[in-house]
């Protein structure tokens, strides 16, 4: 084969190590390829000033690259215009529709349903309170103690409100699938 | 000169070749069936035994010591005697060496699934096995450094250099990272704590990959490839340079493994640097092997064992490009604790490990047996759907790796985190868990065809058990250089200044790496208000290290605003002081636990939340894909072994009081009411002994030392 050929012909030249012959294996002379020894040489200047950037020109520590990225968010985030102090209970479909939407998403019955890890929600004893500013700051701040998730980090007020309106008017009084029996006090 | 005749012992090349293929199955179908519990909960069955945190490190061992190291010993048997020009050196050393590693591959498949691990990642095996590897891998070396001594070839082939590394350094590697102090007859706790464990742990880990799965398969591919393609090889030069610079880099590059961990910023650089220098020296050798197959590509098209060859080696090259990228700080905040890790080393155990035995086999079976292969048209079929399956195995575990890391990060315009709920995150790439299955069980079933291609050979033929062979004696030469001999081609006849130059090129980047972890405090800023563990949660963790919950959950908040909105401050050096062995993980099935006990931190939850997750997961998140831990609920602690522990951990140096050990059980008893009376009020009951209430004790204890001022 035409191949074969080719390559007798560059085997029989220089390029075959004489003394080599291990088990038959023979070994060419051949220098490395040059862009793999270029390519070599150039990670090793990289990494050297690498090193030189980051450890002895002080460059940004992960930890200082965190306090920019924090910084960046902060500076980024929205103005919030909601009232707090003057929380209203909301009834109208529009909020009673992303209530129950927004109840869902955060899973709020994997906890105050059946498996009994949070109060009954559909009950009329309440034991942060049963109106809608109560419910608010709960779900906004969470119950650190007993588990209940501060969600101001993933809902916005406006969100809250709805969920703690959804709570309030359609869930009181539904049928429940909690059964801890009653706790707090009766609203 | 004198030509002697001697021969070959071919025997224990086939007893290490057909274990090889025994093991490579057993370790397949187990990947197989953690991949599919991973999308199928209910495959865990509810059995301690069968939960994917024992199998996995099942798989894992079973792949990396059972099949691939199997097929590096038929590699260095079957290619140190005709290199050599010798029998090897002892049949007995080498029948020790046989029955010790396959008896300890069965300890390790009995021990893993009953719980019995070290809970760190590819050194999970208990102390007396490793122990019994440590002695074994002696045995191995001494029979190799003796056949060194008699052999009949003045100049040592670059394989042999290759195997010569992995002796030693795996020797070192395996001892130094298995130090522990024995709390039983198959528990332990390592003596290292917390960063300087990670540091020496991934040391390991990393060269576990370099030099059990990297060089001995560059040995196999000098010797095989150019055997098959009958070709000589490319270039001498290109070997001397790849070798000494891949084994000298490799050692440092471990701390890749801990990028944005709570790690000291010069050993993560190290980790950065070095992997980026070794992309060359790896790619070394895959150029070598390629080129070496210059002039018979014609002939890659009919033979199914080059056609292995060329896909093994250039997975090889795709893995070793792949692995300096992810070492980079930028690509690996992406690609960490993602699937894409788990990709990357499928890409290298599938294709480079697995192609390369399975063309080394192909080659070897027919000549040992002294017939033609029972089916070439099988072994090409093999190949593709060998090929097929890799693909489909590694592709759409890319796709999920940068799906999950995209929804993690991601941020509204609100600034709230827009996948808070981690469930989402799994959810959206169960779908590529399908298809990574179905590209696992492609390639199980080319291994199967792999398994009776090669018994059907066997049979079709005799063992040639004794190969004759000839070569004349080796004449005494002056161990000085001579005029005109290359420094190089000087030591490469000198087997033990060969040895002590691997060596010290090995040791160099170890000690430099590892001593200031140890001597260096300012390594390890300390946190006042780190306190050590509780005896309840201690037992807790204990049995979070059993479970192999680090398979799926990391304990490590990396300085990100994702990682902080999600989990809670980042992790600090100074809070893993007493963590005997480390548990950061490396992959996130489910979310990291640094912070899990943080009243009023993002992952908080209570003792009633814990209770109804560990006992039944989908109760509490329907799409959960964790397993349930019934047993916690039945099983006691382990109340006897609680005073051995208190007393282990005062020899490593925590600082419990004098004599503690003594009323540890009562310590650990009146913690245990504490919490079964706040289960009770919330209507649960559960007796004061359970583990249970050590998990839930060590959940509550995870990440709160430093909320609290020293008191």
């Amino acid at each position: 084969m035409a191949n074969d050929e080719q390559y007798n012909q560059e085997t029989q030249d220089s390029k075959l190590m004489i003394d080599h012959d291990y088990d038959g294996i023979k070994e060419l002379d051949n220098p490395p390829p040059p862009w793999l020894m270029y390519i070599f040489y150039a990670s090793i200047v990289w990494s050297v000033f690498y090193v030189f950037y980051y450890h002895v020109y002080d460059g940004p520590s992960q930890i200082d690259e965190y306090n920019t990225e924090m910084a960046e968010a902060e500076a980024d985030r929205p103005v919030n215009n909601f009232d707090e102090e003057n929380i209203v209970l909301l009834t109208d479909d529009a909020a009673m529709a992303e209530g129950v939407k927004l109840y869902a998403s955060k899973a709020c019955d994997a906890c105050h349903g059946a498996s009994n890890i949070g109060a009954d929600l559909t009950d009329n004893f309440w034991i942060n309170g049963g109106d809608v500013a109560s419910v608010f700051k709960i779900i906004k701040y969470g119950k650190a103690e007993k588990g209940m998730t501060p969600f101001q980090s993933q809902l916005t007020d406006e969100q809250i409100n709805q969920i703690a309106s959804y709570i309030l008017i359609k869930l009181k009084g539904a049928p429940t699938t909690n059964t801890k029996g009653p706790e707090g006090e009766e609203i | 000169m004198e030509q002697q005749t001697f021969y070959y012992d071919n025997k224990i090349v086939r007893l290490f070749g057909g274990v090889t293929i025994l093991w490579g199955v057993v370790g397949v179908l187990v990947g197989l069936l953690i991949a599919l519990q991973l999308a199928f909960p209910a495959m865990n069955f509810n059995l301690p035994w069968l939960t994917f945190g024992r199998l996995r490190p099942l798989h894992t061992n079973a792949i990396i010591f059972a099949f691939v190291g199997n097929g590096i010993f038929t590699a260095a048997y079957y290619s140190m005697q005709r290199l050599l020009k010798t029998r090897m050196y002892s049949d007995l050393l080498g029948r020790i060496h046989f029955w010790g590693w396959q008896l300890i591959i069965v300890a390790a498949a009995i021990t893993l699934p009953l719980g019995y691990t070290q809970g760190k990642e590819y050194a999970e095996l208990s102390w007396p096995i490793d122990i019994a590897v440590a002695l074994i891998w002696v045995v191995f070396g001494w029979n190799m450094l003796g056949t060194l001594a008699i052999r009949r070839v003045r100049h040592i082939y670059v394989a042999i250099w290759f195997y010569i590394s992995t002796f030693i350094t795996i020797a070192v590697l395996w001892i130094v990272n298995n130090l522990a102090i024995p709390t039983g007859w198959f528990e332990s706790y390592s003596i290292y704590a917390g960063i300087q464990d990670a540091l020496v742990q991934w040391w390991y880990g990393h060269n576990a990959v370099a030099f059990f799965l990297t060089t001995p398969m560059l040995g196999l591919m000098y010797y095989f490839l150019p055997k098959a393609a009958n070709r000589p090889v490319y270039s001498y030069k290109l070997s001397i340079i790849h070798f000494w610079a891949l084994i000298f880099l490799y050692i440092w590059a471990g701390p890749h493994h801990l990028l944005y961990q709570a790690l000291p910023a010069w050993a993560q650089s190290m980790g950065v640097v070095f992997s980026v220098m070794l992309l060359m020296p790896s790619w070394g050798g895959m150029v070598n092997g390629l080129l070496t197959l210059r002039g018979a590509w014609d002939r890659v098209r009919d033979s199914a064992v080059l056609k292995f060859y060329v896909v093994g080696v250039t997975a090889y090259g795709m893995s070793t490009f792949e692995g300096p990228l992810l070492s980079l700080k930028s690509v690996n905040a992406i690609s960490h604790f993602t699937d894409w890790t788990i990709a990357h080393v499928h890409i290298g155990a599938m294709g480079w490990n697995g192609f390369m035995i399975f063309g080394m086999i192909y080659w070897l079976w027919p000549r040992l047996f002294n017939t033609k292969m029972y089916s070439e048209k099988m072994a090409n079929g093999h190949f593709w759907i060998g090929t097929l399956g890799m693909i489909i195995y590694a592709v759409p575990l890319y796709w999920a790796a940068i799906t999950q890391a995209l929804m993690w990060k991601e941020f509204t315009p609100e600034g709230f985190l827009a996948y808070p709920n981690f469930m989402e995150t799994v959810t959206q790439i169960l779908p590529m868990y399908y298809l990574r299955s179905f590209g696992g069980l492609l390639y199980l079933i080319g291994f199967l065809m792999f398994a009776f291609n090669t018994i059907m050979t066997a049979r079709s033929g005799k063992l040639i058990a004794e190969e004759e062979a000839s070569a004349p004696a080796l004449e005494p030469m002056k161990k000085s250089r001579e005029s005109g001999e290359t420094p190089h081609r000087w030591v490469e006849r000198r087997w033990v200044p060969f040895t002590i130059w691997a060596f010290i090129a090995i040791a160099i980047g170890s000690i430099i790496e590892l001593v200031p972890g140890f001597m260096v405090k300012s390594n390890v800023p300390t946190i006042e208000s780190v306190q050590p563990y509780t005896p309840l949660e201690l037992a807790g963790r204990d049995i979070y290290v059993r479970e192999g919950c680090y398979t799926c959950h990391s304990q490590q908040v990396r300085p990100f605003r994702s990682e902080t909105e999600r989990y809670g401050e980042y992790s600090k050096a100074g809070e893993f002081v007493y963590d005997h062995p480390y548990q950061w993980g490396s992959r996130r099935m489910g979310p990291d636990l640094a912070r899990e006990g943080v009243v009023g931190g993002p992952m908080y939850k209570s003792n009633t939340w814990h209770y109804n997750h560990f006992l039944r997961p989908q109760d509490v998140i329907a799409e959960s894909v964790m397993p349930a831990y019934p047993w916690f609920i039945s099983d006691q602690i382990d109340l006897e072994a609680i005073p051995v522990k208190i007393r282990a951990m005062q020899t490593l140096g925590v600082p419990y009081a004098e004599g503690f050990d003594l009323i540890a059980v009562e310590n650990l008893l009146k913690q245990g009411q504490s919490i079964a009376d706040d289960l009770k009020s919330n209507g649960i009951e559960v007796e004061k002994d359970r583990e249970i209430l050590a998990v839930i004790a060590y959940m509550q204890r995870l990440g709160v030392d430093i909320t609290k001022s020293h008191k």
